[in-house]
């Protein structure tokens, strides 16, 4: 059909640097443009192929330690910040109240602020809180997240009041009706958080670095970053981890795609 | 709407909580910052709006770096929501090849921006990139990408968009999930074309999302710098000198976090005037 | 002197074995640094938590963490040219108290000077640097061109280099673009390899007292030297633009995409991995009638003014820079030790005549960069306007340009 070709023109464009850098990353070290020019169709397969880069990672250069701290570090913050920020959502979708527009926009400032520009306070801070060098640092500051209250904040206005007002006539507390009848409506919404924070912890590089020094709480985005510098870069190394750094986010999104379900359809009050 | 304080309150109080603890105020300090002056020694001395009349009045590279990053974004922002949407549009089906393709689209997105720099840089290098190689074996010119003033930010936005759009398109998707599949059964009875379904069911069905991704891209772009950091260093001649990268040079080669906190103040600013505007575009648009 | 050093060291860690120091450090491959780290807690008992930085992360993560203020890390990992910036703002401890002159002598004077700031001593020497010209001989051979002189005495002249990455910057296909480029600059706008060429017609990089650039970076010298390079880029085109990471340069050389790099000594470890390379290397140019001017300094080691622990920092520090440690290091990375002892003691790798040309020149005609508290941005903006310059850039109007702009900076460290 039209479309599965269309579609797999748009992808080639994706995937034709990828293909690229992943049969790099499953060659042995070899000059960077040894494949690049002149291009041919070894470039994209390679000839011999060899996991000696992956393996080297792994067992060497405790790429393994990294990947489980950030996932401890995703997860973590994935669990408290869809809490947080869906109650926060639902109050500013469905509520009014005083002081609402003073909040909504400071949620959305906190998203339109750089990084860089509140890590020293950021930092000086969590060294009083005395939770430096510790997975709270890495946590916690992740659970502020504006971005996330506004998309619950999207997708919670479009849940339909009168399901809410019924149940309240029921008699159904407010956080009943959030807890039992608004995010089971709002799974997308859910999920997209879900992937939101996982890859907002998933590729945090300059903030690790700051809030926690011993080696035990390295993250993935660090391990990869260290193959390159000036005196010496390692191209099978950073391009081995890149893409093994990069499996975990692409599994949860895999994963999660059933989630992508109509959620309000079935409910029975519209038309 | 309901009306209720003290419940909202109560709902919005952790998410408050942790805004103000590890958002609002190191956003405080920075924009105080702003109004310093910090000598070599570490003593600060309050002066005003003293840096932010330095780079209004006296500051030719605060201007240049001003309106590349307006280009930059004027062009950016559209062109990735257009993209994301139109590719969340296309994969908005049950077909049995959409989960793959939706996952190919979202595969460049699972890399950082600080990878995907690296990656590009030695896509498109100028001599033995891939790019050029492919170009050559088509007949065309190579072509200098990075190197050239002219064409370093396109390869900046060609970037962001190979980068960026898959995860858009993620947002896109879900809030497609929420229109009915009924609204679409209804006006095929009635002989809808797909192009008319489109903009007279899904894209007002998809203001909530669409004001979403355009204001959140549009922050996205204005703070990160990622690339800029990698491959051109600002150049050449300053072409691709975004405002971003001239706060994070003020703040940490220069050690004048006075110069860097006004720009970032300055660029919140942007980005708020900005979404505003966005905001406002889509729900007269869209909403009914 | 060494069986004292170590018996002071053994000491030290039985009195000291209960603690840990923080030390921050380059995230050199972590299976190297840990070697040494992990020498040093078996010898003296001290713990040590290190963080390894990436590169492109190091110097802003240091700032970091010392804006807190709170004595950590307690020893970290400094560029020499930067000693001046964190000693100017009390960040490094001053150490002469703290070392011999028998241990002072083990150094460099080129690496001291480069540690010290205002009469004090402030990082400890760990590495240093030189460079010079690699050049592949296959391609020197293939178009009949003899291969350079590779003695410090025959050093050739720029002019020289010119002519000869004139005729060897071929176009071997014919499709209009060059293929092989007559001499790639491994670090392509960094000041570090330029500085030395405007140094050879006697241009002083910046004043004495290290604030201010205007009539230095504007001389005539520098601004004669700088067009050479102009030159180099955009009126004989010997040399490719918009080589933006050093990797990539060392790639085009090792692939024989390059006749000649100019490049730090590293390179005699990096090039191991083309193993069809047949290179030889010349010593650094000069200009016709000028000095011979070769650059050098890298990494040192300081300790944090506000350091809780200052005798296990101290013995760290020491042990990382001494002797036994500077050996293991350079055998796993290839780095110039910045101590002559270490030199005598591995002559398998030093007595090759390409080490024995460095050690020449860093004792000879080695000038360290320039002490500036501002020298980070000093550098950074300098490094712009030659970018800006290997782009077509006017050399004389951009230079004006940013030493107005370098000053305005340095005024505040009066």
């Amino acid at each position: 059909m039209i479309l599965f070709a269309v579609l797999g023109i748009i992808s080639l464009f994706f995937l034709i640097p990828l293909i690229w850098v992943v049969a790099s990353a499953l060659r042995p070290a070899s000059p960077l443009y040894e494949y690049a020019n002149p291009l041919t169709w070894k470039s994209f397969v390679p000839t011999k192929p060899t996991l000696e880069n992956f393996v080297h990672i792994f067992v060497n250069l405790n790429f393994g330690r990294a990947l489980m701290n950030s996932l401890f570090v995703s997860v973590s913050t994935i669990l408290l910040t869809v809490i947080v920020a869906s109650m926060a959502g639902f109050a500013l979708a469905k509520f009014e109240f005083r002081g609402k527009a003073a909040l909504f926009t400071i949620v959305l400032i906190t998203f339109m602020v750089p990084f860089e520009s509140i890590v020293i306070p950021l930092y000086i801070l969590i060294k009083q809180l005395r939770i430096d060098n510790t997975y709270w640092a890495l946590i916690l500051p992740g659970v502020a997240n504006g971005l996330a209250i506004f998309l619950f904040r999207q997708f919670f206005s479009e849940v339909p009041s009168e399901i809410m007002e019924a149940a309240r006539i029921d008699g159904a507390s407010w956080f009943r009706i959030y807890w039992r009848i608004v995010l089971p409506l709002s799974v997308p919404a859910i999920v997209t958080v879900i992937v939101m924070v996982f890859m907002f912890q998933w590729n945090s590089l300059f903030w690790p670095l700051v809030a926690t020094h011993s080696s035990r709480f390295e993250v993935v985005q660090v391990a990869i970053a260290a193959h390159r510098s000036t005196e010496n870069t390692s191209w099978a190394n950073l391009f081995s981890s890149a893409i093994a750094g990069s499996l975990p986010p692409v599994i949860l999104f895999l994963f999660l795609q059933k989630y992508f379900v109509r959620g309000i359809s079935g409910t029975g009050l519209k038309g | 709407m309901f009306r209720n304080n003290k419940v909202a309150w109560l709902f919005v109080l952790p998410a408050l909580t942790f805004l103000l603890v590890f958002k609002i105020w190191p956003i405080g300090v920075s924009v105080i910052e702003s109004l310093t002056m910090t000598s070599f020694t570490g003593t600060k001395s309050f002066v005003g709006f003293e840096n932010y009349e330095y780079l209004f009045k006296h500051d030719p590279v605060f201007w240049r770096s001003f309106s590349v990053t307006l280009f930059y974004s004027i062009i950016v922002n559209p062109l990735i929501v257009l993209t994301s949407l139109l590719m969340a549009l296309l994969l908005n089906s049950s077909h049995f090849f959409t989960k793959f393709f939706r996952t190919v689209f979202f595969l460049p997105a699972a890399i950082s921006f600080a990878v995907v720099s690296v990656i590009w840089m030695i896509v498109l290098d100028p001599y033995n990139g891939l790019a050029n190689s492919f170009l050559t074996m088509f007949g065309f010119k190579p072509q200098p990408f990075f190197a050239s003033p002219d064409q370093a930010l396109w390869g900046l936005i060609l970037l962001n968009v190979w980068r960026s759009s898959g995860y858009w398109m993620m947002y896109f998707l879900a809030g497609l999930q929420n229109i009915p599949e009924t609204l679409y059964e209804a006006a095929e009875i009635d002989g809808a074309s797909t192009l008319r379904k489109t903009f007279k069911i899904t894209l007002p069905l998809l203001t909530r999302t669409i004001s979403f991704v355009l204001v959140a891209n549009t922050a996205f772009n204005f703070l990160s710098f990622a690339p800029v950091y990698i491959i051109t260093k600002g150049g050449p001649m300053g072409s691709t000198n975004l405002l971003m990268y001239e706060s994070y040079k003020s703040a940490f080669v220069n050690l004048d976090m006075g110069r860097a906190s006004a720009i970032t103040t300055i660029l919140l600013g942007i980005i708020l005037v900005f979404s505003f505007f966005e905001l406002r575009f889509t729900r007269a648009r869209f909403e009914y | 002197m060494r069986k004292l050093l170590l018996v002071m060291v053994l000491l030290l860690g039985v009195m000291l074995s209960a603690t840990t120091i923080e030390v921050l450090w380059m995230g050199w491959p972590q299976d190297q640094v840990m070697q040494l780290v992990n020498a040093f807690k078996e010898e003296t008992g001290i713990d040590v938590d290190i963080q390894l930085v990436p590169f492109g992360q190091l110097f802003q993560t240091i700032e970091v963490r010392l804006a807190a203020g709170d004595g950590t890390p307690d020893v970290y990992i400094v560029d020499g040219p930067n000693t001046a910036s964190y000693a100017a703002r009390g960040y490094l401890l001053p150490l002469d108290e703290h070392f011999s002159d028998e241990e002072m002598s083990a150094w460099f004077d080129a690496s001291i000077e480069e540690g010290s700031y205002h009469g004090s001593f402030y990082s400890v020497p760990y590495g240093t640097s030189s460079a010079g010209i690699f050049y592949n001989k296959a391609i020197f051979e293939e178009y009949g061109v003899p291969f350079l002189p590779e003695t410090i005495e025959e050093r050739l002249t720029w002019e020289e280099v010119a002519e000869i990455a004139k005729k060897l910057t071929k176009d071997t296909n014919g499709d209009g673009l060059t293929d092989i480029w007559g001499l790639v600059i491994e670090q392509i706008d960094r000041p570090y390899l330029i500085f030395p060429m405007v140094q050879s017609l006697g241009a002083k990089v910046l004043s004495d007292d290290g604030l201010e650039s205007q009539g230095y970076i504007t001389s005539d010298e520098f601004v004669e030297g700088t067009t050479f390079y102009w030159k180099l880029f955009n009126e004989w085109k010997v040399s490719p633009q918009g080589l933006s990471d050093s990797a990539i340069s060392r790639e085009y050389f090792g692939t024989g995409r390059a006749a000649m790099m100019l490049g730090n000594e590293w390179n005699l470890r990096r090039m191991l991995q083309y193993p069809d390379l047949a290179y030889g290397l010349s010593p650094f140019p000069y200009f016709e009638g000028g000095v011979a001017v070769t650059p050098t300094g890298s990494w040192h080691v300081g300790i944090n003014s506000k350091t809780k622990k200052l005798e296990e920092a101290l013995a760290f520090t020491k042990f990382i820079t001494g002797k036994e440690a500077v050996i293991t290091w350079h055998k796993l990375n290839g780095i110039a030790p910045a101590r002559s002892d270490v030199y005598e003691a591995l002559p398998e790798v030093f007595d090759n005549p390409m080490w024995q040309l460095f050690v020449k020149e860093m004792e000879t005609t080695a000038v360290p960069r320039p002490r500036t508290p501002g020298y980070s941005q000093y550098e950074l903006m300098l490094r712009e306007a030659f970018n800006s310059i290997h782009y077509g850039a006017d050399p004389r109007s951009t230079l004006e340009e940013v030493a107005a702009r370098i000053d305005r900076e340095l005024r505040k460290y009066r």
